[in-house]
């Protein structure tokens, strides 16, 4: 099945409602077979994205492309994309095989045959037994997978989810999302799945299209996106992030960062080079250390812990120091600091993010 | 592997052009081309054959050469949006044309031209969805274009005859200061003052009412208040001129209570001492002011009744718990939380009260005397000899105008207002009781007036079954035998024969249009739809006398000349009971999720299909309740069909008006008891049917 599936191609694309622009001229393509997130927070324009990809709502500008073909005038009913919706929208008044047929039947499948293949695409969801049972008799887990499944009954050239995890409890989220990854591996049809939850985006994606006010933030693989944020929005998005100012000084490969009242030479990737002066510094939590003494004074931060939260496995600490509040996250079974200790802060050179000032508006 | 079909879902195949064309083309040869002069009810074969379009004129031969070169344009695929444009533009102009032709020679348009115009909107919904329309939707492109003929053939259209009347004279001069004429050369300060009157203190008595019922049919422990649900029924199933006529059975000159009083007192009773002047004087007092308040009250209250415990049952009791824990005692917390969380829902019931009252005919009529209201002024100017149209639609003007600020107000300030808040939250708590004072006062009111409403049925009841009520109390059947025994060609039946056709034929009519408007204007943004959501207003604010000012001016000439027919009458019931389909339409489809509609167009069902199998099924309980509710709407309205029934086509309510009129009250009681059981029985039968089944499924959304 992976080779008839197709890539997706949008060419400055742009949604107006109104005055309001929703989607700026965006320029996406999604590789064939891919599963690709839209991430974003609330009304950043990923689920409109969805629904011009769908058909479900026409675009203003731009054109849309499923392979060689240009679907821009066609409507949602004749593009052959399946979906699944946030709600699920499983027709209420019908059986899990009536829901799952009902394409079928519009297209006048033989009876036999819509028989056989909501069988079989129930079997890939592990719903198989359930065809006579109505929705409202199902759990919101089984109903999921059961829009799933109708979903991916009419092998649709395109796969998207809409926020398809956002009404299920947190305990059984992992286990729905490593199956729809499964499916969508399986099927290789070419999916695009909107979130607004980074863990979730990174858990599935094979690449992740982070959007903000309607344009295109950062796109790119999990890891990239993660460890070379482009912008401080993307690394405050993606994991979490202490961010603060500083400034890089120094010449050639040999550079040095200034913040607070101490100074950590960096190795400056030649490929992308950072001007000297004011720039911002993403530490992820992970890579700030807290050190009771302090054996090398000119490369450790002074601190005193304002806040201390134990959550099990780890504890985390507010850290007040003179380039801001750090927040940071220590195993629980390490040396525990108390509220109002004094601490040094130790920070992973090699692992600290250098994003350039801009004009972000941040 | 994927499945292909020839068409895809929702293109246009040429056989729906040509089967639309060779439909027009059938139409134009045997159906009557221009109208015939006794309806389609009543005709003979001559007058048929020469109301054939091409026996009528030579000039209409024009129309089937135009639809047979429409022919292979059905067949070959234009270039582009040739296909498109070229339908547009072609049943555009023959529409055109046909409408200009018959309004230039001031003929009257037959059933067979209907037809035909029908099918050339019909193309032209095609050609405007193949340009984009809709999203090439012809479906629902045509569709819109159905409601948008509907609201402006018979909402628009006959409002517009009536500013037309006011605005121009007799001879077609624009005489703007004419509406000022007319309204000073009588009283109509008066006229309006009172109607203005009435309506307010019987919107804020209503309320208050309909505050006390909520209240104790929600919140109070007696036994009594599981009658408080049954009793919203009684108004819907009664002809509203019906609450009037038993009051004076009851109170008039010739009523119970004077009767009772002057047995116990002596000829002048206790309160009609000689000489006295005043309220209680025996010279009629239920008729005028007192009388037209107490029926409106007695049966408006439900309505205030079932806006203002609708809130109050969804008011989250945790608040007034909230309350309770601040050391306010239960009355203090009804006084300072519960009702100002009622204040949209009270000010909703007083301004709907107040609509109700300035629109309400049968009241009036009955009980009016020398009280003067907008509604039967306008009737009492066109009634009879004195045939003044130009006065009648100046105040039609005033009390459509007054209607529609009413409304404005409601709608804009009012209507999206609430203080509950939807969370999908299951509330938890327990309602607070009432004070217990209070309570007891409720008791007292609630069980006063249930006696009276009990006397009043029973006195209708009773009505039919006596000689002559307050001269002659004989029980006797002679009234029910006038009416039901004396052959199916006289008496009752032939105006009840024609209720139950023509509401029959409007109840699905209504639906069907109404839960169209309540769909396209929850579901469609379109260019066009300000005008759906206008005729939509119009619907909602019309007072009945002002739609049979309007239709008689309207439709009493050329090219739409229907008084006097049975259709008239039909849509007059649809237009009156569609606020009904649309606001139960728009409310069912704000439950239903868009995204079930979508689901189902992306499994590649079109528009129709998705109608048909998702929306419609969900739809069913609405879509009956609102047959059941618009047929018994159709059967109880007076308001507007008294200006348009004929002798031919009299109905039940206008039926018993006559007779009311003609001084026969026990033959009126009499069939109006029998028209309220009918009512009864029915709704109890849909109430049952739609109880018991099952196959509705809740409807979850998120």
């Amino acid at each position: 099945m992976t080779d008839s599936s197709i890539k997706i191609v949008l060419k400055n694309v742009s949604k107006h409602f109104g005055k309001v622009r929703a989607l700026d001229g965006i320029d996406i393509e999604f590789a064939q077979g891919t599963l690709t997130t839209l991430l974003g927070p609330s009304g950043c324009g990923k689920t409109t994205l969805l629904r011009l990809v769908s058909g479900l709502e026409p675009v203003t500008t731009g054109e849309i492309w499923f392979g060689d073909e240009n679907v821009t005038g066609l409507s949602a009913t004749r593009r052959d994309v399946g979906m699944v919706f946030q709600s699920y929208a499983l027709f209420p008044h019908m059986t899990v095989a009536q829901n799952v047929g009902y394409g079928l039947r519009v297209l006048k499948t033989a009876p036999e045959e819509i028989e056989s293949r909501i069988r079989e695409v129930l079997q890939m969801v592990a719903m198989d037994g359930y065809q006579s049972r109505y929705p409202d008799e199902l759990s919101g887990g089984q109903q999921q997978r059961v829009a799933v499944a109708r979903a991916m009954v009419l092998r649709p050239k395109v796969l998207l989810f809409d926020e398809p995890l956002s009404n299920i409890d947190s305990k059984l989220r992992r286990s729905m999302r490593e199956d729809i990854r499964r499916l969508q591996q399986l099927s290789g049809i070419t999916s695009i799945y909107v979130t607004h939850d980074q863990a979730e985006a990174m858990a599935v994606s094979d690449e992740i299209i982070l959007m903000r006010n309607g344009t295109i933030e950062q796109q790119g693989p999990p890891q990239s996106l993660y460890h070379y944020p482009a912008t401080v929005f993307v690394a405050d998005f993606i994991g979490e992030s202490n961010i603060i100012t500083a400034e890089l000084i120094g010449s050639g490969g040999k550079r040095q960062i200034v913040f607070g009242d101490i100074k950590i030479s960096v190795s400056v990737d030649e490929q992308m080079p950072y001007a000297n002066g004011p720039v911002k510094l993403s530490l992820r939590p992970e890579i700030i250390e807290l050190l009771n003494s302090n054996p090398n004074a000119d490369q450790r931060l002074k601190g005193v812990i304002v806040q201390r939260a134990y959550m099990g496995p780890v504890i985390e600490y507010s850290v007040e120091t003179k380039a801001g509040t750090l927040f940071t996250r220590v195993p629980a079974h390490s040396h525990q600091f108390q509220v109002n200790e004094k601490v040094y802060v130790h920070i992973h050179p090699d692992e600290i993010i250098i994003i350039p000032e801009n004009d972000d508006n941040n | 592997m994927n499945q292909r079909i020839n068409t895809a879902p929702g293109e246009i195949g040429p056989w729906v052009l040509l089967s639309w064309i060779s439909i027009a083309l059938a139409a134009y040869c045997l159906l009557p081309w221009t109208a015939l002069e006794y309806g389609l009810t009543d005709f003979t074969k001559e007058e048929w054959l020469n109301a054939l379009g091409w026996k009528f004129s030579k000039i209409t031969l024009i129309l089937p050469l135009t639809l047979a070169a429409l022919v292979p344009f059905g067949l070959i695929k234009l270039p582009g949006r040739g296909t498109g444009w070229f339908f547009t533009i072609a049943s555009g102009t023959v529409i055109g044309a046909v409408l200009i032709g018959f309004v230039t020679t001031q003929t009257s348009m037959g059933l067979g031209c209907g037809v035909v115009m029908m099918c050339l909107a019909a193309l032209f919904a095609v050609g405007i969805s193949e340009l984009g329309f809709q999203r090439g939707d012809t479906f629902i492109a045509g569709a819109v274009i159905f409601v948008v003929f509907m609201v402006v053939a018979f909402i628009f259209f006959p409002v517009w005859e009536i500013f037309r009347n006011v605005l121009f004279t007799k001879n077609g001069e624009f005489a703007p200061l004419q509406f000022f004429q007319i309204i000073t050369s009588f009283g109509v300060g008066r006229v309006v003052w009172n109607t203005l009157m009435l309506a307010f203190t019987v919107g804020a008595a209503t309320t208050i009412c309909g505050i006390v019922f909520a209240l104790y049919s929600i919140r109070a422990t007696s036994r009594i208040r599981v009658l408080i649900r049954v009793f919203y029924i009684l108004p819907i199933i009664t002809p509203p001129f019906v609450v009037g006529m038993s009051l004076i059975l009851l109170f008039g000159r010739a009523g119970m209570i004077n009767d009772a009083l002057m047995f116990l007192l002596g000829p002048q009773g206790l309160f009609t001492p000689a000489g006295a002047q005043g309220i209680f004087e025996r010279s009629g007092y239920i008729y005028g002011f007192s009388g037209i308040f107490l029926a409106q009250v007695l049966s408006l209250t439900p309505v205030s009744y079932m806006v203002i415990s609708g809130m109050l049952s969804s008011i989250n009791p945790s608040m007034e718990e909230a309350s309770l824990t601040m050391r306010a005692n239960r009355g203090k917390t009804l006084w300072n939380v519960t009702l100002p969380l009622l204040r949209p829902a009270i000010a909703n019931s007083f301004l709907l009260g107040m609509i109700s009252s300035a629109a309400d005919f049968g009241n009036p009529l009955v009980l009016g005397g020398e009280y003067d209201v907008l509604s039967t002024e306008i009737y009492f100017s066109i009634a009879g000899a004195q045939l003044d149209f130009a006065k009648a639609s100046a105040l039609g003007l005033i009390l459509l105008f007054l209607s529609l600020t009413v409304f404005f107000i409601q709608r804009k300030w009012i209507g999206k207002k609430s203080y509950v808040t939807v969370t999908g939250v299951e509330t938890s708590g327990n309602v607070t009781p009432l004070p217990v004072g209070m309570q007891r006062c409720m008791t007292v009111f609630v069980t006063l007036w249930f006696v009276l409403v009990g006397v009043l049925y029973v006195s209708i009841f009773l009505g039919g079954f006596v000689k002559q009520w307050g001269a002659d109390y004989t029980l006797t059947l002679s009234h029910h035998l006038e009416l039901w025994s004396k052959g199916l060609g006289s008496g009752a039946w032939p105006s009840f024969r024609n209720s139950l056709t023509y509401a029959v034929v409007a109840a699905p009519l209504t639906t069907l249009v109404g839960v169209l408007i309540a769909y396209i204007l929850t579901r469609k943004q379109f260019w066009g739809r300000g005008i759906i959501d206008f005729g939509t207003v119009l619907i909602f604010a019309i007072p009945g006398t002002v739609v049979g000012v309007a239709y008689i001016l309207a439709f009493n000439t050329p090219p739409i000349e229907i008084t006097g027919t049975a259709i008239i009458l039909i849509i007059t019931m649809a237009i009156r009971a569609m606020p009904v389909g649309i606001r139960g339409g728009m409310s069912a489809l704000s439950q239903i999720s868009t995204n079930l509609e979508e689901a189902s167009v992306l499994q590649r069902a079109g528009s129709l299909k998705t109608i048909w199998s998702v929306l419609l099924p969900l739809l069913k309980s609405t879509i009956v309740s609102s047959m059941a509710y618009s047929f018994i709407r159709a059967m109880t309205t007076v308001s507007a069909v008294i200006f348009l029934a004929t002798a031919g086509t009299d109905v039940a309510t206008t039926y018993i008006l006559s007779r009311v009129e003609s001084g026969d009250t026990g033959v009126a009681v009499a069939y109006g008891s029998v028209l309220i059981f009918t009512m009864l029985i029915f709704t109890l039968l849909v109430q049952f049917i739609t109880g018991r089944s099952r196959t509705e499924k809740q409807v979850k959304t998120f």
